[in-house]
């Protein structure tokens, strides 16, 4: 019987960002978006789960200072005081909390394996957050 | 083949309620609750989780001033600053954390577009949390 057990890390990066896309009108931008075409910023909160096998040998599913260098190294330098509509991840779609879980999930899956990597949850603040689970 | 991704929108409500069901005696409901049976409240916290893909242009996988709307309608109106077992979305409703979730789950799987919502979480005190998800 072999289970599976996960390992959740926070990590946290503050970034601006607006809600434009660049093919509409400054008007047609302000009545879909409202105040959110203005540039502003979050305090943005991340959690990563990891999950498999406990190792027998670390008792661990993965070395947390494994996990906290990879993220750290791959999302956080990166997005931590930075504008995200400026971020080539973000050219071709809007920064929205559910675009940044899909671009977190894409740059930790092939560092941490689709497998292992479980869940990505991004909190904008504290009344938001959006889970992408690779489905 | 568009992903999917879950949004969860925490809200906030403070509200008073005591446990009771209305078929047992007064006696048997003081002694089934306990301290619980009194009229008390609390700093309720309601999650309110939906499913959907970003929108290609948008970046929206639900539009949020619409979640917004319908989860202050059709459940915060009525409850923040009042007493639950007064609430028209709880009638007949014994108020324990799982009961209100369960009932703002038939709420909202009503009000909010077809489909969307994924789980109902109430958080009655920072000990105290309860999740219900029904059919979408």
């Amino acid at each position: 019987m072999s289970g599976t057990a996960s390992t959740t890390r926070r990590f946290t990066f503050s970034a601006g960002h607006r809600y434009h896309v660049p093919a509409w009108s400054p008007e047609d931008n302000e009545r879909r978006f409202g105040r959110l075409t203005v540039p502003h910023g979050h305090n943005y909160t991340l959690d990563v789960t990891v999950r498999g096998a406990i190792d027998p040998r670390t008792g661990m599913v993965i070395d947390l200072g494994e996990l906290k260098r990879i993220v750290q190294e791959t999302v956080i330098e990166r997005f931590d005081h930075a504008d995200l509509n400026a971020d080539a991840l973000f050219r071709e779609r809007v920064p929205t909390t559910e675009n940044i879980a899909l671009a977190v999930w894409d740059l930790l899956a092939p560092k941490l394996g689709p497998d292992r990597l479980a869940r990505v949850r991004v909190w904008e603040d504290p009344t938001l957050f959006v889970d992408y689970d690779g489905s | 083949m568009p992903r999917t991704v879950e949004l969860t929108r925490v809200y906030h409500f403070s509200a008073a309620h005591c446990l009771s069901n209305p078929r047992l005696s007064p006696a048997d409901n003081a002694v089934l609750y306990g301290q619980c049976a009194r009229l008390h409240g609390h700093n309720y916290y309601l999650e309110v989780t939906v499913a959907g893909g970003p929108d290609p242009l948008t970046g929206m996988a639900v539009d949020l001033g619409v979640v917004d709307r319908t989860v202050a309608q059709s459940i915060l109106e009525h409850v923040d600053h009042h007493q639950l077992e007064h609430a028209p979305p709880l009638a007949g409703v014994i108020t324990t954390g799982e009961g209100l979730a369960r009932a703002f789950w038939q709420t909202l799987a009503v009000a909010l577009p077809a489909g969307r919502l994924r789980r109902v979480a109430v958080e009655e005190t920072a000990k105290n949390r309860f999740e219900y998800r029904g059919e979408a």
